[in-house]
């Protein structure tokens, strides 16, 4: 059904066409799969923020992504591939980026029914960021990558947090590209 | 990564977050978010199609450029299919039979002692 907004050709948005509400429907999910105590998504009142001061064309830039090397022997990890939570990886882990690394998704929930992670650049950005570092938008990548571990306690999150950022500033990154997947 | 996000960002590093969970992201509360109403698994763009993930990146890039505060969120103009109703899919209960259910319990319950076993030994 399609429906007009009153005096104009504006087409109203299906009801269900906003984005996912994703905290609600894996709560809804696990309690009714039988778990009893529901995730709780860590919230802040205070936000950081930090101007950008170099400009992006003279700026060097970070990318941290929650993909995972792959792992011979631990299983599918192509594309389409089950959850495959025995290729998850625990540590801080981080690659050159003059070369695009093997890197996967199969770890993490995505959408299996309506993607399949066929294309490394729809989850690592990369190859894109090269080619902006070739045209100029970007000054300078950063010699290498960063890995971040998922499903992970917030304690436990909290020092993973702490080693990027020490190998973000060994990097000597002006910015930094956060890639959840 | 809101987490690690916050904490780069708090140590002077500016930061911007390409996510497609937007419900997520915004209750943590982080500096920069391009948001991308694609099917999770789509951070930065569609797949094999180089223009929407070059767009997706410009606009990252200049959300961590022209951001006035905390807390912004751009929503790409981009749209995964002109009908939008893959987003009833994920996990949603009502599209399950209990069998089905019962099937992702004893599924789940696999995948949690795998990636415990794996965690203890790493």
């Amino acid at each position: 059904m399609t429906t007009t907004a009153p005096g104009t050709n504006a087409v109203f948005a299906e009801e269900y066409d906003v984005p996912i509400p994703y905290m609600q429907r894996t709560r809804d999910y696990y309690i009714a799969l039988g778990y009893d105590n529901p995730y709780r998504w860590a919230s802040f009142t205070e936000v950081p923020f930090t101007p950008l001061r170099t400009p992006l064309g003279r700026a060097r830039v970070g990318l941290i992504t929650t993909a995972a090397p792959y792992q011979p022997g631990a299983g599918d990890q192509g594309p389409g591939a089950p959850y495959n939570a025995a290729a998850k990886f625990y540590q801080v882990y981080s690659v050159p980026t003059d070369s695009v690394p093997d890197l996967r998704i199969s770890h993490v929930g995505y959408d299996r029914l309506h993607t399949s992670a066929a294309d490394i650049n729809t989850y690592l950005p990369l190859t894109r960021m090269r080619e902006a570092t070739a045209a100029g938008r970007i000054g300078a990548l950063a010699p290498r990558l960063h890995g971040a571990p998922t499903n992970r306690s917030h304690r436990a999150t909290e020092a993973d947090a702490a080693e990027l950022l020490r190998r973000c500033r060994e990097d000597g990154v002006d910015a930094v590209v956060l890639v959840p997947s | 990564m809101s987490l690690v996000a916050r904490h780069i960002e708090a140590d002077g590093i500016p930061t911007v977050i390409m996510g497609c969970a937007k419900d997520i992201v915004e209750h943590c509360g982080v500096p920069r978010f391009l948001f991308s109403d694609f099917p999770l698994g789509n951070s930065a763009g569609r797949p094999f199609d180089i223009e929407s993930q070059a767009q997706t990146l410009e606009l990252a890039l200049r959300v961590l450029e022209t951001a006035p505060a905390a807390r912004t969120t751009v929503q790409s103009p981009q749209r995964w299919s002109a009908d939008a109703s893959w987003k009833r899919d994920y996990n949603n209960l009502t599209k399950l039979t209990p069998e089905k259910i019962a099937e992702r319990r004893k599924e789940f319950d696999v995948v949690k002692s795998v990636a415990r076993a794996k965690r203890e030994g790493t």
